[in-house]
Formats: C-alpha cells, structure tokens, sequence
C-alpha cells in the first residue's frame, strides 16, 4: 500500500500542491439499494490531540474497506500527519504517537486528497462516529476547503441493533471485541482500532443478512430505527 | 506501544498479522517477506457458528486459509447410520483445505464453523507464489497432505474390516465368541493343580466358582509368573488366596466392543460371560476378540516348520494366504504383513532344506542366501525365488568339486520351492545356477567385479544382489561378506552416482498435471505397481543405504536407520515410509482380490478400478516418491 502512495504523493508533486480542483474530488454516495454484500464500506479510525473537535486535531488516519463481506488487506489506509506544530502531551500515553514519529508523517492536504480518492465516497463507518465525523468533516473544510457529506453510519449502534441480547458488559470497542473474543493487535492505534471495528461489523452484516437487512438503504433504516428505540427508552 | 512505530515500512494490520502468523506452525519459521505477502494478500472473513465456511459443492478449492480466531470442523455424512459426524476440527492458526488446494479439486468435507469464527485467507494466485517461493511452506504443505494418508490409511483398515462380514466385527454379541466350555476350579484347589488343568485344556486362565457356578475369581498365567516371582506362596495353596477376585464379567448379549473396551480400560486379558443369573457361560480373552491371528501365526509356524512331506508344505500354502487375508482385514499394516509373509516363507525354505538335507546330504557346509524382495523381507503372495549358496569349501577339495556335490542338492531346492508355490526365476536367479553357487573367495570376487567395473547393464541386478539375507546356515560368513561389500561401495563415489542415475530410471506413474500416466498396454489404462510405485521407493531407499554404511535390507528399516544417521529428515522419513506402505497396502488387496477371482496374480491395477480414496492415496504416495527421487537427484547432482 505504501508503495501506492509514494506513487500518487510523487505525481501529486509534480504539479502544484493545493491548486486541487474540490470538483473533481469523488462524490460521496447516498445509502441507496445497493447490496450489502457488493458494497464497499470504509470502516475508519482517527487518533486525535485531544476530545474537543474545536480546538484539536487528527494525528492518524486507519481505515480498512469492507468489501461483500470480508476484509481485503490490500485494501486498506494506515497514515501518520505530519503536524510537528501540534501539542500532543495530553494524548500521547494513548495513542502513542511521538513528536518524531509526527514530524516523519506526510503533508496533511496530500493525505487528506489521498483518503478522499481512497475513500472513494463510499459509506464510512466508525466506532462512536459522531467523533470521526466532527473531526474529520472539520479537518477536511480546514485544509481542502471539502464539504460533501459522506454518509456515516455507527458501528456502536449497528452492534446491538443486530445482536440485541449480547451481555457485552458495556457499550465500548473493548466490551465487544472482548464479546467476539477478537484480539486488537495495538489499541488506539488508528489501523488496529479500525481493522478491530471493521471484524465486528463482518459479524453485524453476517447477521443482518440472515435477518433480511439487503441493502445499505434497510441498514440505514435499522440504524435508525434502532436509534430512535434508543431515544424512547431514554425518556 | 512505542514498538508499533518502529517498523514503519510496513502498515500497522501487515504487522500485526505477521505477528499472528509468526505464532504458527509453518508460519513461525518462514522468512519476513513471505510472511509480508501472505499478510498483504490476506482477506479476513468472518463465519457465524454453523456457517458453511467450504463445502463439497463449491467446485475446485482456489483459497487457502488460516483459522485467526475460532474453529472450523468438517462435517461428512455418514451413510450407514444417517447422521453427521465430524471428522476433524480446525482451530486457530491452523491450515485448511491443504489436500484439495493441492489436489486441485473441491473439498470432499463440509468445513463448518464451529462457534463465531474469523479466517485469513488468500487466494489461489498468493498461495502459489508461497508454495514456489517459500521452502518452509511448501514442505509443509505437501507434509500435511501425506499425514492426511493416515486418516485414509485408517479407512482401508475399517473397509476391509466391513468386507470380512458382520461375523467378525466387533458387533458381534459376546456369545459367540465364549460359548465354550470354561475351565473352572473351586476355590479350595492347590495352584498347582488349578495349572495342570489350564495347562491340559491349553488355555491362559482358569476362573474360580462356588457350588452354584458364579464366578468368584480369576487366575492367569500371568497370576502365576508374579506368584513365582515374588514367592511369597508355595504351589500347594489354595487357589482362593492368589486369584484375582470378583473378575470382570459382562453379559452374553454384551457385545464385542463393550468387551474390548472393558479390557482395554483395566488392562485385563480376560473377561466372563454369565447370564442373567450371574452363572459363568463363557470366557473371552483379549486373543479372542483381537484376532489378529497371532495363534494362527504361530500354528502355522510350528506346523510348517515340523512338516514331514512336502506334500504338507504345498498344502500349508493356501493356509498362508487366508491368514494374509485375515491380518489385512484386521487392520494389520502392510510392512507387518509383508513381515509375516516373509517370515512363514523363511520356514518354509528351511523346512524344505531341512527335509532335503536328511534325504540326500551333499556333506559340505553352506549358507542359502535370498536376494531381492525376499532379501529385503517384502515379500507378497506373488513372489519368485531369487537364492544363491555361500558355500565353504572342506580341506582337500576344490571350490569346483565343492559345486559340483551342491548343484544338484540346490536343483531339487529350487524345484521343490516351485511346488510350494515359489516361482522359478525366470532370469534364473537361483542357486542351481553355478554362477550363484560359489564360496566365500568368490562372491568377494564377484562382488568387486560388480562394483568395481560397474556398466549399466549389470546395475539393473543391483536391486537383486545388493539386497541380501542368510535365511539358512551360519550367518557369520555372509557377515563378513557384506562389510566388505558396503566399505567398497562407501569408498566408491562413482557406482553410488551410477546406482543412483539407475534408481531415476524408473519414475512415478504421474503426469506434470498430477495425472497418471499410464502404461501403453492396449486400452486398459494400468498402472504397474510394483515397477512403478514400489521401485521408485526401494531403489532410491538402497543407494543412501549403501552409500551411508546401513546394514539392514528391508526398506522400511533402512529408511529408520537414515532417519536417525541424520541423512533423512525424520519427517520426510515417515512420509516415504507411510506412501511405500501404502502402495504395498494396496497391492497386497489386489492380489487378495485376484486370488478370490480365481485369476493369477499380477502387480497391475487399473485405478480406475480403485475408489476415489484409494485413488488419491496412490497419488498422493506417488508424490512422495518423486520427493525421494528429487533428494537423490540433489544429493548426486543428477
């Protein structure tokens, strides 16, 4: 994958950095009828300087693609920013991503264009997205001056809307990997942390299949279903 | 955690599963960049519990997998009783479906995930370049599918079982086998007599009873050796204080399984039979049930071996074939059975001399020698003769007038032999040959002609007079003769390259494609199993032999032996020596196959004929001579 980017960073340099046309940037695609087990979903990961979407920033990128229902390795999107200027004190026992480990990651635009072609505008899922969206929606008006909507869906509710009566002993990554007895090779890191969300979400759309749930566009509806059911037993 | 910036040339999930795979046998000793492909072609999938991960009608298998996390078990139907059952299970870091990958053609086992389960896996293309790239991974590869022969050589075992019919399964209700009358004593009789009755009726136990015929206790031979031994009781006492008290007993209608279990648990040899009322109907032994006809083995030893005509011997023949027969249905293995074969046959030989030397002595000592298959003790049913004599010339004569009294002797061997069933060598191989009937001077002679001035005319009677054995007559000179052979050989680079470049000549009966390639025969397509399976083995098993100072003829016992001087990789050692056998297996059932067709026996198959299972077996043992052959032509630059 490296090697991929090399390439596509190296053609990049050679015309002008930031005379990007945001039109020619894919679209992203609405949750329609295409099948689940023929679509392709980002399943994506952000490490942060900190919680607070206004004042800190992406540091790493991990996502894998999901692609009819396994996951192929040479499908995937492992990134270090390279944002020496940044203050990760707070945030670096978590994650662990050192200030030299920064200065070595690639120019912030080059990789940010890369994820969006990467990315392709397909549905991106995460853990507890509402996170990664902020982060991610802000980071890329910041620096690409990007704003389409991607369609974003939470694999935190996808888990129990589809295994309703797993005893996980918490609604975290960690509580459902620990449920799937799934090992995560290194927690928070962005990869390892998306590869981990993204083996859940194989078990989520092996059931849903079973279910009857075909398309994104009935996953979407579950989600929401699922969410609103949510909201009820709240009040 | 700082560990997992450190190696930045490869993505953080690259990384990780190579870290997995590193955990795994053969992964743990592959080099990085393989692990690296294997991990950057890797797709993860997940199965749910009781999802069909691969099954039979999916066609030709084009994806190699690794259990990450979970199980996996295959699932065969079983006919009989019309159940499933599982045949084997997968769990993690484990390989599948090897022999089908390798074998290009869909799985014959459903694999089914059992419990929630993850694989890597990568596709026919990545495989490919692994099996060609890494040698490690290769090896293994081709190793799992041959350790897959044992399953199938279980099967034969239990298919020729099933032919035997039900009267000797071990279905069969405990009463047929028992119903005999036991020996019994009261519990106040001396041991000594309680063994002179055991010891009339010919039988290893004696079971003890009150007035109303319960059985109260239990007295072996074995009983008796440890009474001897310790000698803590005189042979007078009564037999109550030594036996074995309240014996195990089952039920007649109990069946022959319920009763091998029972012993094998308590590792008693002996078991009653009572009805409904606790009386004694019967004894079973361990003999009984597992007939491997070791009495039968050793009557018919004793008998052969105290025949007083030839005639007796001629008969005796049949007799051997039907305890071949029965061995191979009790899942005896092959190298057991050719042992078997081979010993009766050795009786029979001497029996024959014997007889002879009593009749018409030519008074000068020898021993008879056998070459080849005999030689090597792996002789089947179809087996010629292939003898010669060592003979030492007595003071006062010539080797010549030594030969010329032993020639004649040595005819009315070799024709008797015939009438027992021995062919006569067609290439004449025989001690009636004067060639092949010569004193301890001359075969050294012989000997270094043959090795010294080797051409490759006389290389193909390698396979004859390099595999050799005294079956008669002292050993002591044969002894010496074979040092000097095997030292000559081990200082002779160039007739080991010769027997070498000669053991290549024949090749396993397999096309590039992993086809058969058969013989030009007409339209039958056939297969020569002793030429083309069994020789490729044999030849190439005698030139390391040879060459690495092992005494021993038999192919089996000269590949332990290279195993453990370190020449043969113990591993690929038992894979050689389970396909060998497994030809073997295979053609001793078709020459018992022929023999009840009434037909004559040939080493020829059709494996068309053959199930698919035997089949694959033959192909898959096939390839494993080709791996001996390729480890010759390495270790020889051939």
């Amino acid at each position: 994958m490296l090697e991929h980017i090399k390439q596509w960073l190296d053609r990049r340099r050679g015309g002008v950095i930031g005379s990007h046309n945001p039109d020619n940037l894919p679209h992203p695609k609405a949750p329609g009828d295409q099948l689940l087990s023929e679509s392709r979903l980002i399943v994506l990961d952000l490490e942060t300087t900190g919680l607070n979407a206004s004042k800190d920033e992406v540091i790493a990128i991990g996502a894998v693609a999901i692609q009819g229902g396994t996951i192929p390795l040479d499908d995937q999107f492992d990134l270090i920013l390279r944002r020496p200027e940044l203050d990760i004190r707070e945030t670096v026992l978590i994650h662990g991503i050192g200030t030299e480990a920064l200065t070595q990651g690639h120019e912030t635009e080059d990789a940010l264009l890369y994820l969006l072609e990467w990315m392709n505008g397909d549905p991106i899922l995460a853990y507890h997205s509402a996170f990664d969206q902020k982060f991610l929606e802000k980071t890329l008006k910041a620096q690409l001056g990007y704003t389409q909507p991607h369609t974003w869906m939470d694999v935190a509710d996808i888990l129990p809307a589809f295994f309703p009566d797993a005893k996980t002993g918490g609604k975290g990554l960690d509580h459902w990997a620990d449920y799937f007895g799934l090992e995560v090779s290194a927690r928070h890191h962005a990869a390892a942390d998306a590869l981990a969300t993204a083996e859940l979400t194989l078990a989520a759309l092996n059931k849903a299949g079973k279910d009857g749930v075909k398309t994104l566009h009935e996953l979407n509806d579950k989600l929401k279903y699922h969410r609103r059911l949510q909201n009820m037993h709240r009040f | 955690m700082a560990a997992a910036n450190q190696d930045s040339s490869r993505p953080q999930n690259t990384r990780a599963i190579m870290g997995f795979l590193r955990e795994h046998a053969p992964f743990s000793s592959m080099e990085d960049p393989h692990l690296a492909h294997f991990a950057e072609h890797a797709t993860l999938r997940f199965f749910a519990d009781g999802d069909a991960v691969l099954s039979p009608d999916d066609g030709i298998v084009k994806r190699f997998y690794v259990v990450k996390q979970g199980r996996i078990r295959g699932e065969r139907h079983n006919e009989k009783e019309d159940r499933l059952e599982t045949t084997f299970e997968i769990s993690q870091g484990e390989c599948f479906p090897l022999a089908a990958l390798i074998g290009e053609r869909p799985t014959r086992t459903l694999h089914r995930a059992s419990g929630d389960t993850f694989c890597l896996s990568i596709e026919q293309d990545a495989f490919i370049t692994l099996f060609s790239e890494s040698e490690t991974f290769r090896d293994f590869c081709i190793r799992g599918v041959s350790s897959l022969l044992d399953q199938v050589n279980q099967r034969i075992q239990s298919s020729a079982m099933a032919s035997m019919g039900s009267s000797n399964t071990l279905d069969t209700p405990l009463e047929r086998y028992a119903l005999r009358n036991p020996i019994v004593c009261s519990p106040d009789v001396p041991v000594r007599k309680a063994v002179a009755r055991m010891h009339e009726n010919n039988v290893g136990s004696i079971i003890v009873t009150d007035d109303n015929r319960h059985p109260t206790g239990i007295f072996t031979l074995r009983d008796l050796r440890s009474m001897i031994a310790k000698g803590e009781f005189p042979l007078d006492t009564p037999i109550q204080q030594v036996m074995t008290q309240n014996p195990c007993r089952l039920p007649a209608q109990a069946d022959a399984f319920e009763a091998a279990m029972l012993m094998a648990e308590h590792h008693f040899a002996h078991l009653c039979v009572v009805d409904a009322d606790d009386h004694l109907i019967g004894v079973v032994s361990e003999r009984d049930l597992f007939s491997l006809q070791r009495v039968d083995l050793v009557n018919l030893a004793r008998t052969i071996g105290t025949a007083t005509h030839l005639r007796t011997l001629v008969s005796l023949r049949s007799d051997v074939s039907r305890l071949v027969d029965a061995m191979l249905a009790h899942g005896a293995d092959s190298g057991q059975v050719v042992k078997i074969i081979t010993t009766l046959n050795d009786v029979t030989v001497r029996r024959v001399l014997e007889l002879n030397l009593k009749k018409n002595d030519p008074g000068i000592p020898f021993t008879w020698l056998t070459f080849g298959s005999e030689g090597r003790q792996e002789q089947t049913l179809l087996t010629d003769q292939d003898n010669g004599i060592l003979f030492q010339t007595p003071e006062g004569m010539t080797e010549d007038e030594a030969r010329e009294k032993l020639l004649p002797f040595a005819r009315t061997i070799n024709d008797e032999l015939a009438e027992c069933g021995f062919t006569l060598c067609k290439g004449n191989i025989m001690a009636s040959n004067p060639k092949l009937c010569l004193s301890e001077r001359e075969w050294d002679d012989w000997f270094i002609r043959f090795i010294e001035a080797s051409t490759p005319q006389n290389l193909v009677y390698s396979s004859i007079f390099l595999d050799m054995r005294a079956v008669f007559g002292p050993m002591e000179p044969l002894h010496r003769l074979l040092e000097n052979v095997l030292t000559r050989i081990r200082k002779n680079a160039l007739f080991q390259k010769m027997l070498a470049g000669n053991a290549l000549q024949r090749k396993p009966p397999l096309t590039m494609f992993r086809n058969f390639r058969y013989l030009n025969e007409g339209n039958k397509h056939s297969l020569d199993l002793k030429r083309q399976g069994l020789a490729p083995f044999v030849e190439s098993v005698r030139v390391f032999a040879l060459a690495n100072g092992v005494e021993a003829a038999n192919t089996l016992e000269r590949m332990d032996a290279l195993a453990r001087n370190g020449v043969f990789d113990p591993k690929d050692a038992n894979a050689w020596k389970e396909g060998y056998s497994l030809i073997q297996a295979i053609r001793m059932r078709a020459h018992q196959e022929m023999l009840d067709r009434g037909e004559e026996l040939t080493n020829y198959i059709d494996p068309d004929d053959l199930n698919p299972l035997d089949r694959r077996i033959l192909r898959e043992s096939f390839r494993q001579a080709q791996r001996l052959q390729q480890k010759l032509e390495v270790t020889y630059q051939l």
